[in-house]
């Protein structure tokens, strides 16, 4: 191939390119790149901004609260994604079986996820109010378990373990489908083959629904990691007080009036800390 | 020839309204839906009377008001008004964004001295200009049941010692009856009981230096006050929605403003808060037609001083390059102020919402309200109520000296999350108050 043709066709080959890089550049690239540079800044809301190099990171990395944060968010992440994961795959086997009205099941299962979440958050917090609630009614007054009322959603304690429930209970309707979709395309034969073998139903799902379930249940747990670590609305509106990181970064930077810079900053960390997780997670758990 | 001049006439006309068309955005915090409709029909009046101008009504949650607003600018959709509490006007006035001219002028053309004189200070920042224009405002204290006072041998909760006492003999936990409710959410609310509190123990945000004072023994002292009474709240969090336990009779005493007034004496609107939108966590309860007989309220509590507690409401125009849009939005704001518009936006909320203008409240027909409430509590207790505004007291003004960094801490929730680490997480008073401090400290010193 001559030299020019080559030169040519290389050029078409950026043209091609172009487009698509723009594009990136401007949706995702600059976006990112003007937060890490507001966040090097204490930015006033007429637009006045002075740099403060490092300050908006030191003192969030000095703010005991942070930490504490992270801490609830480490136990939210678990508690929701292993609940969620093992709850979807649950009634996705469930689901696969041949019964009545399979359809019908299949179909309510999702209802949880379509609800609007403002609403059933109201509908969470009338069966836990402390003086009105069915939940205390029932447990209070109707079964006599114990004489002092509860606010489950209120008390940090327990609240924190309500939100995780909450969200197992909204989201494992997105796990159940994906799974599954999967589990309706694993060929009948490995089972006859497992069964054969001697395999019982344990045997059956250890040595042939898992491997084959393997891709699905790591897409799963790494969507479900990246969205709850992001999870703001379900928290926040059923429990304020349980200070995940996103419902930090609210206090910290939206309660009242934003404070860009040290919003920009926290961002920073947070994607820092998810594209390491998610690192790992693809390395060393799942060794793509 | 005659047809032409007209043609010309109109449509020199229909070209200088063009040319004036502009368009007032007005955020309102009040998002109820009938009180929204009051304020669209005091719009469209005023659109009726200024050919060429729009209002658009938005009605935002006062919790939301701050966090909404530096979205708005962010994204250059600063609406040309807002009306919301003066805290949040003070931190509106030290971002830099507020159009004093357009208030300057407004109390100009109004005249100073009909504004109720503390209301006024309120909302002036330290080198004289007007972060915004009172409005309306409201008086705070403890609405109790006289009856179970009476009953019970009670003297009425005006110190803290008889706060205390009442809230103990009227709390029976193992019956679902609670003795008193004060905020330990972290929002406004918590933060407007604790200020009553506090003012009535001389704590104080700054001294008249405008050096931070916070972090004192009698701050201190009322925090340990406050996580007292909270043991006779109902269990957990709790904020002024609550207040329906009261309505349903489950609760002895409780915070709140005037603006309970006619929920208390009319049962359509008791019915309207305890089912409707405003209250979604519950699902209702009936109303008591001797439950206004059976309250009563006591709005000044003593302890080392006698303090009573208010807040108001303003009207802030925001900067803005349009000088047409400036124009009229100042036009919009004294047509706010006229007799027959202001005394229809009062009564969207008879009691709650009090005028800043005097002269206002002994209008005859400000005392003939729609639901004759005030015709309940009369013409002179309501002059009364209103005069308070030549003194009101809050943490931002401190001897007619205002310190705007008061509206930035109020902003931030910083004594509401303070309280609840107490109140609920159990977290040591002076621990909270250290940790209050420092955050102040950081707010001030940017």
């Amino acid at each position: 191939m001559s030299s020019l043709l080559k030169k040519s066709e290389s050029q078409l080959g950026l043209k091609l390119v172009a487009p698509a890089v723009g594009i990136i550049a401007l949706l995702v690239i600059y976006p990112i790149a003007f937060n890490v540079y507001l966040s090097f800044f204490d930015v006033q809301l007429n637009g006045n901004r002075t740099f403060v190099g490092l300050d908006n990171y030191t003192n969030l990395l000095s703010n005991p609260r942070y930490y504490h944060s992270v801490g609830i968010s480490i136990v939210y992440l678990i508690g929701t994604v292993i609940g969620t994961t093992i709850l979807g795959l649950a009634a996705a086997i469930l689901m696969n079986q041949d019964f009545r009205f399979r359809n019908l099941a299949r179909g309510l299962i999702l209802l949880p996820y379509f609800a609007p979440v403002i609403s059933v958050v109201f509908g969470w917090q009338f069966i836990f109010d402390p003086v009105n609630g069915i939940y205390n009614h029932m447990v209070v007054d109707v079964l006599g378990l114990t004489d002092t009322r509860d606010n489950l959603i209120g008390n940090p304690d327990s609240a924190l373990f309500v939100v995780i429930v909450f969200d197992i209970w909204k989201h494992f309707p997105i796990a159940y489908l994906l799974f599954l979709a999967k589990l309706q395309s694993v060929p009948k034969d490995l089972y006859e083959a497992a069964a054969i073998d001697g395999q019982n139903a344990w045997g059956r799902f250890w040595h042939v629904t898992l491997p084959e379930l393997r891709f699905v249940i790591a897409t799963v747990v790494l969507l479900r990691v990246i969205w709850n670590l992001n999870r703001f609305e379900d928290v926040y509106l059923l429990a304020p007080n349980v200070e995940t990181l996103p419902i930090f970064t609210y206090y910290q930077a939206f309660a009242g009036l934003v404070d860009q810079g040290i919003a920009a900053a926290i961002s920073v960390i947070q994607l820092l800390v998810l594209v390491g997780l998610i690192w790992l997670y693809v390395r060393k758990v799942l060794k793509w | 020839m005659k047809n032409q001049t007209a043609l010309i006439i109109s449509g020199g006309l229909l070209f200088s309204q063009l040319a004036n068309a502009t368009t007032v955005e007005f955020w309102t915090a009040q998002t109820q839906t009938d009180r929204m409709q009051t304020i669209e029909l005091l719009a469209s009046t005023f659109e009726a009377l200024n050919d060429g101008v729009t209002v658009n009504i938005v009605p935002v949650d006062e919790n939301e008001m701050a966090t909404q607003m530096a979205a708005a600018v962010a994204a250059g959709t600063t609406p040309q008004l807002v009306e919301v509490n003066s805290e949040i006007i003070m931190a509106l006035g030290e971002e830099g964004i507020v159009n004093t001219k357009v208030h300057d002028s407004v109390v100009a053309d109004i005249g100073k001295e009909r504004f109720h004189k503390g209301a006024l200070t309120t909302l002036t920042s330290p080198d004289d200009q007007y972060y915004g224009l009172p409005y309306h405002g409201w008086i705070q204290g403890i609405w109790y049941r006289k009856d179970w006072f009476d009953e019970k041998g009670l003297a009425a909760p005006n110190s803290w010692e008889n706060i205390e006492a009442a809230a103990k003999a009227l709390t029976d936990k193992a019956n679902n009856q609670y003795g008193i409710l004060i905020g330990t959410k972290q929002d406004s609310y918590t933060e407007q009981v604790f200020t009553q509190l506090a003012l009535s123990n001389n704590a104080a945000e700054f001294d008249e230096k405008g050096s931070l004072i916070f972090n004192s023994p009698a701050t201190l002292e009322t925090i340990e006050f406050y996580k007292t009474l909270s043991q006779y709240n109902p269990p957990g969090p709790q904020n002024w929605r609550a207040r329906d336990y009261y309505l349903q009779g489950k609760m002895g005493m409780f915070f709140y403003s005037t603006y309970i007034m006619d929920d208390l004496a009319l049962a359509e609107v008791a019915k309207g808060s305890l089912t409707s939108e405003n209250f979604k966590e519950l699902s209702g309860g009936t109303f008591d037609p001797n439950l206004v007989k059976n309250t009563a309220f006591a709005p000044i509590i003593s302890h080392k001083s006698a303090a009573s507690y208010g807040t108001l409401s303003g009207l802030v125009a925001l900067k803005t390059s349009d000088m047409t849009q400036s124009d009229a939005t100042k036009d919009f704001i004294e047509f706010m102020y006229d007799p027959a518009s202001y005394i229809t936006f009062l009564h969207m909320a008879p009691g709650g919402m009090n005028p800043m203008l005097k002269g206002i409240a002994e209008d005859p027909a400000y005392l003939d309200d729609p639901n004759g409430v005030f015709k309940l509590y009369g013409a002179d207790k309501m002059k009364k109520i209103v005069s308070g505004f030549d003194d009101i007291r809050s943490f931002s003004v401190v001897k007619g000296k205002t310190f705007p960094e008061s509206g930035e801490i109020f902003a931030k929730s910083v004594i509401p999350r303070m309280l609840y680490s107490v109140a609920i997480e159990n977290e040591a008073p002076q621990a909270a108050l250290d940790e209050a401090e420092q955050e102040m400290k950081a707010i001030i010193a940017k």
